[in-house]
Order: C-alpha cells, then sequence, then structure tokens
C-alpha cells in the first residue's frame, strides 16, 4: 500500500477521484487519518480532482430552488426564536426565591436526582422533535419548490407566445418522436421524447437552430421507460428566432456543438 | 476559520462564512450565488435528472448553513468541499446507495486556485475543458467513468474491456496532465 510510511501518488490519485474499489479505499483512508502528510497529500488531489467538475456542461439552477432554501432557513430561524421566547414555568420561578437551609434539604436529593432523570427525557424527546421539526420543514420546502415549478410549467405552456412543435425521427429512427414547446420571451424549452434508450457513453441532446448563427443547445437527456414519459426543461438565450428544432446523439455529458448522428428533426 | 483578507474587493468564502456561523441570511445569499451553479451543473452531469440534482443543491447548502461553525480553513477550500460532497452525494444517488452526510469538518479539500470570482471559475471552466478536450480518448473515458459515473477502476476495466494497469495508468496520466495545467 505504502512507499515507506506514506500511501503511493498513484493511490492516492486513484482514491480522489473516486476510482479506488470500497475496501481498499477504507484501508487507504483509515491510514491517512493518522497520518498528516498523506492527509495533506489526499486534500491537494481531492482539490485536483474536484476540477473534473469544470468538464460538466455548465447549467443554470432554477430560481425556485434558492426560493424554497432561503424559505427554510426563514422558518428554522422564527421557530428558534419562538422557541427561546417561551416563558420559564411558574415552578421553576417560585424555586427561585425559596430559602436555604433545614432538614428537608435531604429531600432535595431524591427529588434533584428524579428531575435530572425528567430532564434527560425531556432533552432527549426535545432532540427527536428537533429532528422531526427539521424533517417537517425540508418536506415543506420541497414541496414548495414542485409547487413552484409546476406553477412556472404550467404559465409557460399557457403563454400564448410559446410555439409547440413536433419532431419526427430520420429514416433510421423513424419510430421516434419527439414534442418540443418553445417560449422564446422567457427564453424556455420543455420537451418530451420517445426514444430507445442509449448507451452509458452516449447520450441525447436538444439543439435549437436558430435562422442565423449556429445551433444551441438545449440540454441532454436521457430517455427512462421505466419511468413513463418525462418532461425535460431548459433555459436558452432569449428571443431567438429559432427555424428548427433536432435531437443529436453525443457523448455523455453534451458537447458545445452538435458532431454525432440527427435522430430527431422538426420545423419551428 | 481564517481572518478576512484586506486586499480583496471580493467578498472572501471566509468571511461569507463567519457570517453565515452568526445566522446572516445575506451571506448564505451570496455564497449559493456564486457555487449553485457549479454544483448544480456537476449533480446534474452526474444525476443526468434536474429534479435530483436540485435537491442536493438545496441539501448542500442547507448543511452549509446548519453547520458553517465546524468548517476549518486548515483543512482546505470551502468550494473544493462544495464540489466534492456535491459529486459524493450524486454518485450515492446513482448508485444507490446510503451514505453519511459528510461533516464539514471532515473532509479535506485544497485547491489551487482561485474560486471565489465568476472571472476565474470562467477561466478555470476554459482550462479544464481543453485539457478534457486534448486528452486521448482512453483517457478521457477513464477519468469521465470515474468521477461522473463512480465507477471503480475495476469496473472501468471491466466495462472498457482494458487491463487495470492500463486503466489506472490512464487516469494517472490523464491526472498529471490536468495539475500541469492548472499550476
Amino acid at each position: 500500500m505504502t512507499n515507506g510510511a506514506h500511501i503511493r501518488d498513484e493511490e492516492l490519485q486513484l482514491l480522489a477521484i473516486g476510482a479506488m474499489p470500497e475496501s481498499e479505499a477504507a484501508a487507504l483512508l483509515a491510514h491517512a487519518s493518522g497520518c498528516g502528510e498523506c492527509t495533506r497529500r489526499l486534500a491537494e488531489e481531492r482539490g485536483l480532482a474536484a476540477m473534473l467538475a469544470f468538464a460538466a456542461p455548465r447549467e443554470t439552477p432554477p430560481e425556485a430552488v434558492k426560493t424554497a432554501l432561503m424559505a427554510r432557513i426563514r422558518t428554522e430561524k422564527e421557530a428558534e426564536a419562538a422557541a427561546n421566547r417561551a416563558p420559564r414555568t411558574p415552578a421553576a420561578a417560585q424555586s427561585e426565591g425559596r430559602p436555604r437551609g433545614g432538614w428537608w434539604q435531604w429531600l432535595l436529593v431524591p427529588v434533584t436526582a428524579g428531575l435530572i432523570v425528567a430532564t434527560g427525557l425531556l432533552w432527549r424527546e426535545d432532540q427527536q422533535l428537533s429532528e422531526r421539526l427539521d424533517e417537517s420543514n425540508h418536506r415543506i420546502a420541497s414541496m414548495q419548490v414542485e409547487q413552484q415549478k409546476a406553477a412556472a410549467l404550467i404559465d409557460t405552456l399557457s403563454a400564448p407566445e410559446t410555439v409547440s412543435v413536433k419532431l419526427a425521427g430520420t429514416p433510421e429512427t423513424e419510430k421516434a418522436l419527439a414534442v418540443v414547446r418553445y417560449n422564446p420571451r422567457r427564453g424556455v424549452v420543455l420537451y418530451t421524447a420517445e426514444l430507445p434508450p442509449l448507451p452509458a457513453d452516449k447520450t441525447y441532446q436538444m439543439w435549437l437552430v436558430p435562422s442565423n448563427g449556429a445551433p444551441i443547445s438545449a440540454g441532454v437527456f436521457t430517455p427512462q421507460a421505466e419511468e413513463g414519459r418525462h418532461l425535460w426543461q431548459a433555459e436558452v438565450p432569449k428571443d431567438v428566432a429559432v427555424k428548427a428544432f433536432a435531437v443529436t446523439i453525443e457523448p455523455a455529458g453534451g458537447v458545445a456543438q452538435p458532431t454525432g448522428p440527427k435522430v430527431l428533426i422538426g420545423a419551428a | 476559520m481564517r481572518p478576512e483578507s484586506a486586499t480583496t474587493e471580493l467578498v472572501s468564502d471566509w468571511s461569507l462564512l463567519e457570517r453565515i456561523v452568526r445566522k446572516d441570511e445575506t451571506a448564505l445569499s451570496q455564497l449559493y450565488d456564486r457555487y449553485s451553479g457549479l454544483v448544480y451543473s456537476e449533480a446534474k452531469r452526474i444525476l443526468r435528472d434536474a429534479g435530483a440534482a436540485e435537491e442536493i443543491l438545496q441539501d448542500l447548502f442547507y448543511q452549509v448553513w446548519r453547520t458553517a461553525e465546524k468548517f476549518d480553513a486548515a483543512r482546505g477550500s470551502l468550494a473544493g468541499w462544495l464540489l466534492v460532497a456535491a459529486r459524493n452525494r450524486a454518485i450515492s444517488k446513482l448508485r444507490r446507495k446510503t451514505g453519511k452526510t459528510e461533516e464539514l469538518v471532515e473532509n479535506g479539500v485544497r485547491v489551487s486556485g482561485d474560486l471565489e470570482s465568476q472571472a476565474s471559475q470562467n477561466l478555470l471552466l476554459d482550462k479544464v475543458k481543453a485539457v478534457m478536450g486534448s486528452l486521448p480518448s482512453g483517457q478521457r473515458e477513464a477519468v469521465e467513468f470515474a468521477y461522473f459515473e463512480g465507477m471503480s477502476h475495476s469496473e472501468i476495466a471491466e466495462k472498457t474491456g482494458q487491463p487495470l494497469g492500463t486503466v489506472k495508468t490512464r487516469i494517472r496520466t490523464a491526472m498529471e496532465t490536468l495539475k500541469q495545467v492548472l499550476s
């Protein structure tokens, strides 16, 4: 495993990129956790591997995700503030004014022990309630995202400027089809397609073909027959005069300009 | 946490993180604007599912909000951690595995370049795309299978029909090329 006392560079690289089988990775991580030198080198290799994220096609997340995140933390802050404002119990207030001393002090021992146990139980209950509150907040936030997305979708589909185009297969893929809805004012493309599955290293990519200039990617997509028909959505430049839509087969992750065979095409 | 640099006009990640520890929502909003595109793009490339990528994006920044005080600058870069954590979560989801949530302190990630400004992110984007485009197809394929599909070297060897040693060499050579270009 190691060269002298440390993990070899080759192993660190494979570990950082995630290509090390779990059993081998566990042994290397165990070593690294007790070795400052290997921890530092692993952090550097992880940093380098993380740069591969830049090889992914750049996408913009829907605004609704941020809206839901901020709503989620605001709800949590308000709940915490409300908990902090909760009044103390009369019993607690009374005990603070009680005189000290006397034989009855001994009674405090079992009472205190009982209170400690009760406090522990209450604390545990409080933890469980907090966890349930977190879960509920998460569910509410997710539902808010879905609701906002659904509303935006309906709004886009029903907008008067949204055009609908049917894409037909080429002679090689004559059974394939897709329907595209394009809203030029909002720069949004929605589409659904029925296409055969592809190998893992290939993907379908949707293109807007403008009247002037190079095709514009509307994202990559993978049909999943077992989940039924799926609707894909992509943000594209606004107010583009589109003359056609097309789907090509490209390497996994997509490409900047079409390179693969055309499987669907339709004039706008 | 590291003290804020007074020389940069851009608010540093560390400064934003310190404000997040004090529960400043605008700081989280700024951090989200800075890295959400990268995190989302990475998760979506792995999962090829916008909804699942959105879920990872939201959960990751929620974790930053909840546990910002645990992050230690000595262990590396916040941006690097976000990218690694997003990748790990997406791969776990892709492979239907359940993994525990990464603590901010657990995984040190040291990024040599600056990722805080849009300009620096664009520059890195160009460099990484150029490197990936210039790699021989076998090297590019091996790196993509490992990073974006979560395949081990032996799984890649089986899938591509190449000897295990060849797969390891391809990954190593590709990563060395990336290191040279980015250094």
